[in-house]
């Protein structure tokens, strides 16, 4: 039998425990363990950037993690995102822009939304691309995805400010 | 059209409140939550079991030995089935196509003796889980003889290629031929003949959701099957036919889907494998594959050939044109299109906008030790189009005219529509000419010509820009795919409306989304037609279990055959309102006019009912009798079948940069005016577009799926195939005419498709533009870096 090893991690701000094989993907802990299903699996090749969760506020490719890695991690899912009543304001500027089509990408680029308008409050469009480029939408052409980030940096100076 | 069939006036959209309004998408909030269900979402059932497949490593090979011992001995792996096993519980899965000299062929669901492209699977693991699974069919030993194997285009009809499939001799499927009475005598005469070879390299969807299935077996004969597809009543009939179960025993359910493009409007063996394991072992079984088994088995398309020649007077007429069409069907006619989607479709649509009336074409559909290849996005336009907007670009280089010159003298003017090109396809409405004269204006082409006609080098970059003026077919019934041999695809689709007790509105449709925005744009058609608020209307589709049999979702059909059936079942619905409200009122029902959710008297609005009010009455929840002669409830359904095909039109500009040293390209400038008849929802629209012309430019530059000699596919992982990011794309500059179809209820055009089929030949003509002084002939795509750049040095750029 498979070493089995357990783990404790935080996730969304709650301290989940589990019971995981070495190989066991973070991805599939997350999703099939937790039943966060909001991550979601695009290639287990780390270059769709569909499964992006934030490990510790950085974001990561959950599929190229395994979950006996993360032990003590914070994590953080799109599911945190929004409260039952509200969109987090990035949430509502890509509804607003129309920047998800089938929505199967949209979880990794929010949250790779997340941390980079963390780092960079007021980034003009090249930044924005750049900063998109390693998450693979292939419904939206991605114009309105750099519209709704660019929309969510300036309603997220404009609480800032308020 | 049939006679019973309410002509267009009869309906209420000319009221339109809700459509043509960039209604806000319904679907948008539990996608962005993370709550999207798609299939490897959907919970499973406890004991639900998981397979994996075993793939061939070989193009060409025969099976001699499979041992499942070591597979088997494995804890956890519950049963392992060979194509011997499968092959007692699957009929071969056959295309049904319907066309002179078409040679049919069977697939076993897993391989029986003979493999004929890697990937194709040899046998199925079932275990405890996906793990599981997947270390049992690393167990598997299959021993093979390897065959000699043929894979590319130009070599399947060689005298030596190594027959591919026994019930296709020769390798070829299909060889279409048609000629008008005089071509010959055209190019006798022509002033011009203008040729060249066009190749287009193979390429797939990759939806960035992998497939995948769940078949539940329900009280004991019924099977609910979850799967990732497009087209769920045509599969459930296929499932019923090839596992003979009855059909009413079957329900298929699709949640979510991440995104189609075609690819999963195909049936796939796994579908098959995966229900029929479900019914044999009497448990649950789930099936995802990985993105290596997507690559490998998705169907693959674009893998063509056409040679093209016009003949042409001087002032660039095209007065007769020839095409010679070659596309590789790979190893078996995937269902349901087969393998001739492409050759048929090519060789129908290539006349474009264009008014030529002598055609000849020869279309040849081959087979190949590959993946199958069969619709994706575009289906043969992108390619075919790149021929004849290439052919127009070289006609205007051959006689010093601009290409946009070229185009505009050849284009059936507006006044001419309707119009019935030289194959037969009507066109009833439509832009051509304006099309491209506003998207020229809006990318100051004259502009950019005459700022280009200084040099075409300007800091290291050689600009270029490139048009695509094109046709799109959209919304097929049944007649068109007949025409192209599909008896067996119905073409029409249903709506069925009910108006509930409490007055609030539930519509079902036969259509299953996969990005579109369903619910949001079938609300709004359904709002309007029936009268009722926005938020009162709820879609329901996606599921054989609800709302009638249809044609499903691909080839641009949602909004002809689902909105033409939501219609003509919104109509009857509101009609049977305006009879029990007219009984209420006194009042003649003529004189009943529905709105916003409320029925009154014409010219007296205090004498009102809310649908609320009636509907009590229908389902006798008050003290009113139904009218005489009236069934309880408000229920209606309805069928609508398209024309042959409902055409809609487009031209993009591209404008591009090749770098003269490295050979990248960038897209400078990108321009959309595109004619889908009545929009919907203007932002639902664009979105469509935009999505398209990001698939359009990914396949013109990078995108290519790579066989070696061998039939190894080299580009098995998204490293390898590469998809464009967001730095790759510009934005897009985009506009819209509407030219209403007369032929379809609603006049609704499609409009899934139209953004790729524009963006292959506007990206390579614009790059062709940009070399064209070099010399340098561009008539193949993907256009890599490596290749340009290398095209550069040889012409001495």
């Amino acid at each position: 039998m498979t070493e089995m090893h357990d783990i404790e991690v935080t996730v969304n701000g709650r301290r989940r425990q589990g019971r995981v094989e070495s190989r066991r993907l973070l991805i599939d802990f997350l999703r099939h363990d937790l039943g966060l299903t909001g991550a979601h699996i695009g290639c287990e090749q780390g270059v769709c950037g569909a499964c992006t969760v934030l490990l510790d506020g950085r974001t990561a490719r959950s599929c190229l993690h395994f979950a006996v890695a993360v032990d003590g991690a914070e994590i953080r899912t799109v599911e945190d995102l929004a409260t039952p009543d509200q969109l987090h304001p990035i949430q509502e500027m890509f509804h607003q822009k129309h920047a998800l089509q089938c929505g199967f990408c949209t979880p990794g680029f929010l949250l790779t939304t997340v941390e980079f308008l963390e780092r960079e409050p007021d980034p003009d469009e090249e930044d924005i691309r750049e900063a998109l480029m390693n998450n693979v939408c292939r419904c939206t052409g991605y114009a309105n995805i750099v519209e709704a980030v660019a929309a969510s940096a300036v309603e997220l100076r404009r609480r800032g400010e308020a | 059209m049939s006679n019973d069939q309410p002509t267009p006036d009869r309906f209420n959209l000319a009221s339109q409140n809700h459509v043509g309004q960039s209604v806000p998408r319904r679907e948008d909030d539990q996608l962005l939550r993370g709550q999207g269900r798609y299939l490897d979402d959907v919970p499973i059932p406890p004991q639900t079991a998981h397979m994996a497949l075993v793939l061939s490593p070989h193009a060409h090979a025969r099976i001699t030995s499979i041992d499942v011992s070591e597979a088997l001995a494995l804890e956890g792996v519950l049963e392992v089935f060979t194509g011997e096993d499968l092959a007692g519980m699957v009929k071969p899965i056959t295309a049904q196509i319907e066309l002179p000299d078409y040679s049919s062929n069977s697939r076993d669901v897993v391989a029986v003796d003979e493999v004929r492209f890697v990937g194709e699977a040899v046998a199925v693991v079932v275990a405890e889980s996906q793990y599981l699974a997947e270390d049992g069919a690393e167990l598997v030993d299959v021993d093979y003889e390897v065959l000699a194997a043929v894979i590319s285009l130009d070599d399947a009809t060689d005298v030596d290629a190594p027959q591919v499939n026994p019930t296709v001799p020769g390798n070829v499927y299909y060889d279409g031929r048609f000629a008008t009475d005089a071509v010959a005598e055209a190019f006798a005469a022509a002033a011009h003949i203008v040729s060249e070879e066009f190749r287009s390299n193979r390429v797939t969807a990759v939806p960035i959701e992998p497939r995948g299935c769940l078949a539940v077996p329900e009280h004991g004969d019924t099977l609910v099957f979850h799967s990732s597809t497009q087209i769920h009543h045509v599969l459930r009939t296929a499932l019923a036919e090839f596992l003979d179960v009855a059909e009413s025993n079957l329900r298929v359910v699709v949640p979510d889907v991440g995104g189609g493009f075609g690819i999963k409007a195909a049936l796939y063996p796994e579908e098959f494998v995966c229900a029929a394991l479900a019914l044999r072992l009497r448990r649950p079984v789930k099936w995802v594959q990985d993105r290596y088994e997507a690559l490998l088995t998705d169907v693959h398309a674009r893998d063509n050939l056409y040679r093209v020649e016009a003949a042409v007077d001087d002032d660039g007429i095209v007065l007769a044109l020839r095409a010679e069409i070659r596309t590789n069907g790979g190893a078996y006619a995937a269902l349901p299109f087969g393998c001739t989607l492409e050759t048929t479709g090519g060789a129908r649509m290539i006349v474009g906008p264009y008014r030529i009336s002598q055609y000849e074409y020869t279309a040849t559909a081959v087979a190949t030790h590959t993946t199958p290849t069969c619709a994706y996005r575009g289906v043969a336009q992108p390619v075919c189009f790149m021929a004849i907007e290439g052919i127009m670009d070289r006609i205007a280089r051959r006689l010093d005219l601009d290409p946009a010159d070229v185009r505009l003298r050849n284009m059936v003017p507006t006044a001419e529509l309707p119009w019935t090109n030289v194959v037969g396809v009507r066109y009833d409405t439509g832009s051509f000419v304006e099309s491209l004269e506003q998207a020229m204006e809006m990318a100051d082409y004259r502009e950019f010509r005459a700022e280009q006609a200084k040099g075409r080098l300007v800091d290291g970059k050689y600009r270029g820009i490139g048009i695509c003026s094109f046709t799109e077919v959209s919304g097929t019934g049944a007649p068109g795919w007949r025409a192209r041999g599909l008896t067996r695809l119905p073409g029409f689709d249903s709506g069925l409306v009910k108006v509930e007790p409490t007055g609030k509105v539930t519509a079902f449709v036969s259509h299953a989304h996969s990005g579109q925005g369903h619910f949001t744009t079938f609300a709004q058609v359904v709002a309007d037609e029936l009268g009722a608020p926005l938020e009162d209307v709820t879609i329901v589709e996606g599921d054989t279990g609800s709302g009638p049999y249809g044609t499903n979702t691909f080839a641009s059909r949602s909004a002809v055959t689902g909105g033409g059936a939501l219609i003509r079942a919104s109509a009857k619905a509101r009609e049977k309102l305006a009879r029990i409200a007219a009984a209420m009122l006194e009042a003649n029902v003529e004189d009943i006019e529905v709105e916003n959710g409320r029925l009154h008297v014409a010219g007296v609005p205090s004498r009102s009912l809310s649908f609320a009010d009636v509907a009590e009455t229908a389902y006798a929840m008050n003290t009113t009798d139904l009218p005489e002669g009236e069934t309880f409830g408000i229920e209606a359904t309805d069928f609508y079948d398209p024309p042959l095909v409902t055409m809609a039109n487009a031209t993009h500009i591209a404008q591009v940069a090749v770098d003269a040293g490295d050979g990248r390209v960038e897209i400078e400038g990108y321009t959309v005016v595109h004619d889908c008849g009545r929009v919907i929802n203007p932002m639902i629209v664009d979105g469509q577009v935009m999505g398209g012309v990001a698939q359009g430019i990914g396949e013109a530059l990078m995108e290519e799926l790579v066989y070696d000699d061998d039939g190894q596919l080299k580009t098995s992982t998204l490293a390898d195939y590469l998809l464009p990011a967001s730095v790759d794309l510009p934005n897009f500059n985009i506009a819209h005419i509407e030219s209403p179809s007369i032929d379809t209820v609603g006049g609704f055009k499609g409009v899934g498709e139209g953004g790729v089929i524009g963006a292959v030949p506007a990206v390579v003509n614009a790059i062709g533009d940009a070399l064209a002084d070099l010399g340098v002939n561009v008539n193949t795509k993907p256009l890599r870096p490596a290749l340009l750049s290398g095209l550069i040095r040889e012409a001495g750029g």
